[in-house]
């Protein structure tokens, strides 16, 4: 027994064994501050365990030193622990790994200016495969809606007479065209380039791939403008009565349906980032929306006249939004702050014509207003400007003749440097360098050469993947995030120092509403009206008012007699009880009142003169 | 000049070059290019906890044959599929599981209860009865090999690994020798007057014997000094014991009072874990042989697996047609757990109740480990952790735990009353370790 005991004791576990302190550790000057680049080797290399250094100590993550519970709080320190290790890994690999290069136009000297680069330049330069980018479509459909798929391969065309068409942009094969014969304002592809909706003169229609119609959603009427939000599986739509509604296209049920309450929309774009989508007014208000809030997240009051068009950056996660207005402006937001426009400009053309905006992958934007479409470059135009001048060009192209009028929409294809203009004679591609993302990404679609296999995959992971809509935040990084440490704590203990006789009945014993309060959840308004009146006596006297107060309320109803009497009579028959009745009435009310006069200034009831107080009859007792 | 270069894309990079290639999966680690990366991940993990939960079948089989309720159970220390029972009528049977069939059949192996079992080698096994008879069998003939009478009736029976030496338990702990027809020595606590229930060999120390009797008590005894070295009287008794196969100074006990507790026997005074979730008294205990995880039954016709270390919310496995159990048993694969109860059945359980019997592909084996781990990460999250968390009982036992807890309130509740009302400092709460112990002798 004692040799079992002795021969336990000898093994200490682990964890409690004295800890050797490295030799690298202790020696001071430089040497002491981890290197970035042999804290990423070490982990890769074979050196043994007891040698590694047990944690990247070049990042930094949260100790959750306000979390009471030990086990709780190593595991979470471990866990942001590992991610912020692996978030320090992918940074690195990011910038060291060779990526796929982007396109670029260069000058050479400061006097040369891109802006001076015609079409034909930039296709003489490019030439090969990347030149067969620049196409021109001659259509007669009236001016036209340019969508692509995700992965920029399919691309869907939908002219305002009703011609729409659908077809891969590499081959040049035609998937279907269709002459619907009503105006059509909208197309979009769902998850994939295998069906695609149309917004009709009365409703969104799906097509499939061939241009089978597949559904007729009713519960959109007359839309104007649809979106796409491929991770939550959802088509919503906006249209002429100024409903925005949300159906999910995996289950076919309508998820949400916000009335805007501001008449007419017709500018629609989501944030790739967080799927809110965005909708411009006609009073020049842009609204931010997310389906489980029936009113806008976010209000701002963006032109002073309609909204032409809504943009958001995909290139810094969402942040920046561009718009434009009837008013023949365009501005630049910070999402983060909507304190005014971080840079704005008048449009050449002015007010004439809708204005577009949309944002590449890479942060390019373009602008097409008038007769021309101009590209400005990232650093410029998101930097706060005082001046309305125009950000420096960074292309410029101009449509062919004035007859291809008005622009009215511009789409970036993803992976590519193209830009593909709808107008009213068809619709240009034309090359826009350093436009495109140029890494491919094959699990999340981002792949030009997807094959079929590789589609319906993604398509069946997609679907088991989907964020239920509920879900849709301003700030997505909020899933699975801790709670900040509440500063509230204090506050709350101070609270219930107040009440010494509830510091020591544990929380789970509480009554009820002084567990709502302790947890910040009990009804505020309820709060004040009692704090109000427990401020000056004690909680008993305070009780037993209220409790007078409500007999009293309670005998003031409608349910008493005479009033019930009264309210029975015919409204324009004078009948003598009945005025006997209500002069009865009148009087106990004004007894009633002086009584509580009384009892509230402890006076006899003063009656404020009026000028009236000449007509009143003078009772003869 | 201006340079200008526009992207282009390497058709030959991302599309298989021969018919039948794999197509060349490419990857951004740029994270905007992967929005919701959280939520997905959340999705995923929800549906993990879910598949979790629907491939939960642990019920593998039943061994049937016994005529009587199922008293006790016994595992071969080298074997994976051996496995012996006894039953109220008498009858041994040894089962080999893996081809689920009897290698031995003595339905008149005692008379009345067969009380201990313990396979010895290859191919022996003692069983101890309250016929007052200790008997060594030779798997595969009727007769037993030897007999060994006592004066009372036994409860309880267990064989050195590698000696040739028992233990029996009754009125006391008496060691034998296989070789000799009497007890070579009898080992009881100085004052005590109990029936022993239950006598366990140390796994690593061989000469070391634990027991638990009527008296709530537990005994460490010393067969090279022949005496009992300490004794520990418990709130309530304890009806089984194991030793920890990784830690040879831990046993487990499983008591009475709904609870196991693991001891260890350097600090007697003070269970190093209690385990909670029983709502019946807990008949019988085992360890995995991994250490890491043990398994319980109890009178509420549940059997529990627990994780070493975590005193609460343990796997329950009950079926609609199980009874009391009586005996509970982790095979030596560490993948299977046996119960024998009072139906007369010995029921064959997974450990883990969504694992997978059968080859599992590299691929599979990837995803359920991946599976696993998003939800050891996610489950925190409030519905993934009740996905995770919930099982369904059997009604009764459902209220019988909804009313164990209401009455322990009620009792905790009173507890701070009553200390609220007596003078201040005078009586402490006592943590509820230090309850279970009321003393510990040498």
């Amino acid at each position: 027994m004692d040799a079992l005991i002795a021969k336990a004791d000898a093994t200490q576990p682990l964890s409690k064994k004295r800890k050797r302190t490295h030799p690298s550790d202790s020696k001071p000057g430089p040497s002491q501050k981890s290197d970035k680049t042999s804290a990423s080797i070490t982990k890769n290399t074979s050196l043994p365990t007891s040698l590694r250094s047990r944690t990247d100590k070049s990042v930094d993550a949260p100790q959750y030193k306000h979390i009471a519970n030990p086990k709780l709080r190593r595991s979470l320190v471990q866990t942001s622990t590992h991610i912020a290790q692996s978030q320090a890994l992918l940074s690195d690999a990011i910038h060291l790994l060779p990526s796929e290069e982007t396109g670029f136009v260069q000058a050479e000297d400061t006097m040369e200016r891109t802006w001076r680069l015609s079409q034909a330049d930039i296709v003489k330069e490019a030439g090969g495969e990347a030149a067969r980018g620049r196409l021109e479509m001659k259509l007669d459909g009236g001016p036209y809606r340019v969508r692509y798929t995700k992965n920029g391969r399919h691309m869907a065309i939908a002219g305002r007479t009703g011609h729409v068409a659908s077809f891969d942009t590499l081959t040049g094969a035609v998937h279907s065209e269709l002459q619907l014969g009503e105006t059509c304002s909208d197309v979009v592809f769902l998850q994939d380039h295998s069906f695609y909706a149309v917004a009709q003169q009365k409703y969104v229609f799906i097509y499939d791939r061939d241009g089978v119609e597949i559904h007729k959603l009713k519960a959109h009427v007359s839309p104007t403008r649809l979106e796409f939000l491929p991770y939550h599986w959802l088509l919503a739509s906006v249209g002429t009565a100024g409903y925005l509604k949300y159906q999910d296209t995996s289950t076919g049920q309508l998820v949400a349906e916000h009335r805007t309450a501001l008449g007419a929309c017709s500018v629609l774009a989501q944030n790739p980032q967080n799927a809110v989508l965005y909708l411009g007014h006609q009073n020049g208000c842009v609204t931010l929306w997310t389906p489980n809030l029936p009113h806008p997240a976010v209000k701002v009051l963006a032109h002073l006249g309609p909204l032409s068009s809504v943009s958001i950056d995909p290139s810094e996660s969402g942040r920046y939004m561009a718009t434009a207005g009837k008013d023949g402006s365009v501005k630049v937001w910070d999402c983060r702050n909507w304190k005014g426009a971080v840079r704005e400009w008048t449009l050449r053309s002015g007010g004439k014509g809708d204005a577009e905006v949309e944002w590449s992958q890479k942060g390019v934007l373009a602008v097409g207003s008038g007769g021309s479409v101009n590209m400005y470059t990232s650093p410029s135009i998101k930097t706060p400007h005082h001046s309305s001048s125009q950000p420096p060009l960074y292309l410029t192209h101009p449509l062919p003749s004035a007859s291809h009028r008005p622009i009215t929409s511009l789409r970036f294809a993803p992976l590519q440097d193209i830009l593909t203009i709808g107008h009213a004679k068809g619709t240009s591609s034309i090359l826009v360098p350093g436009a495109g993302e140029g890494g491919m990404d094959t699990g999340e679609g981002l792949d030009l050469y997807e094959g079929v296999k590789g589609r319906r995959e993604r398509e069946v992971r997609g679907l088991l993947d989907k964020i239920q809509p509920d879900m849709i935040t301003l700030d997505p990084e909020i899933v699975g995030s801790l709670a900040p440490p509440s500063n509230d704590l204090f506050s709350k203990i101070r609270s219930l120092a107040n009440r010494p006789f509830l510091l020591e009945i544990p929380f789970a014993r509480l009554p009820r509403a002084e567990r709502l309060r302790v947890s910040g959840k009990a009804d505020l308004t309820e709060e004040l009206h009692s704090d109000a009146e427990s401020a000056d006596g004690s909680d008993d006297t305070k009780k037993k008012v209220d409790n007078e107060a409500q007999e009293k309320r309670k005998m003031r109803g409608k349910g008493k007699s005479l009033k019930r009497y009264l309210r029975k009579q015919r409204k324009n028959v004078i009948d003598p009880t009945a005025v006997a009745i209500r002069a009865k009435i009148e009087k106990q009310k004004a007894e009633r009142k002086a009584e509580i006069r009384k009892a509230k200034y402890g006076d006899e009831p003063q009656e404020k003169s009026s000028a009236l107080d000449r007509f009143k009859r003078v009772s003869k007792e | 000049m201006v340079k200008i270069s526009v992207l282009q894309h390497d058709l030959s990079s991302h599309t298989a070059t021969r018919p039948g290639d794999p197509t060349p999966v490419s990857r951004n680690l740029n994270p905007l290019v992967h929005p919701f990366s959280r939520a997905r991940e959340r999705t995923r993990a929800l549906n993990a906890a879910k598949m979790d939960r629907m491939f939960a079948k642990p019920f593998v089989g039943a061994l049937e044959g016994h005529v009587d309720a199922v008293e006790v159970l016994a595992k071969q220390g080298d074997s994976i599929s051996t496995v012996a029972s006894g039953s109220w009528d008498g009858g041994i049977i040894v089962h080999n599981l893996s081809q689920r069939i009897q290698m031995a059949q003595l339905p008149q192996g005692h008379k009345g209860k067969v009380t201990g079992l313990s396979l010895v080698g290859d191919s022996r096994l003692l069983s101890c009865g309250v016929d007052c008879n200790v008997k060594l069998w030779k798997i595969g003939s009727d007769e037993p090999v030897n007999v060994f009478p006592g004066k009372y009736a036994f409860n309880s029976i267990d064989h050195q690994r590698s000696s040739s030496i028992f233990a029996t338990a009754s009125t006391l702990v008496q060691i034998w020798d296989e070789t000799k027809s009497a007890p070579i020595s009898n080992l009881t606590f100085p004052t005590s007057t109990e029936t022993i229930s239950s006598v366990r060999f140390n796994l690593s120390e061989s000469s070391i014997l634990a027991s638990v009797g009527s008296d709530r008590t537990f005994t460490l005894y010393d067969i090279r000094t022949g005496k009992a070295e300490r004794r520990v009287v418990m709130q309530m008794r304890a009806n089984a014991l194991s030793w920890s196969p990784t830690f040879p100074t831990n046993i487990l006990l499983a008591s009475e009072d709904h609870n196991l507790y693991t001891f260890d026997i350097r600090r007697l005074d003070a269970p190093s874990l209690i385990y909670k979730g029983h709502v019946a008294a807990v008949m019988s205990c085992d360890w995995s042989p991994t250490g890491t995880e043990f398994v319980s039954g109890g009178w509420d016709r549940t059997v529990r697996i627990w994780q070493t270390g975590q005193g609460h919310s343990p796997e329950v496995y009950h079926t609609k047609r199980m009874q009391r159990v009586t005996s509970t048993l982790f095979t030596t694969d560490a993948r299977f757990v046996l119960s024998g109860s009072d139906d007369g059945n010995v029921r064959i359980w997974k450990g883990k109740a969504s694992e997978r019997l059968g080859i599992v592909t590299a691929r599979e084996r990837a995803a359920v480990e991946y599976r696993s781990s998003l939800v050891d990460r996610w489950k925190m999250d409030k519905e993934v952790g009740k996905v995770v968390r919930t099982r369904h009982l059997p009604k009764p036992v459902y209220t019988a735990n909804k009313l164990k807890n209401t009455m322990l309130e009620s009792k905790r509740v009173k507890e701070e009353r009553r200390r609220k009302h007596t003078r201040a400092g005078e009586s402490k709460p006592k943590p509820e370790r230090k309850k279970v112990v009321l003393v510990e002798q040498t």
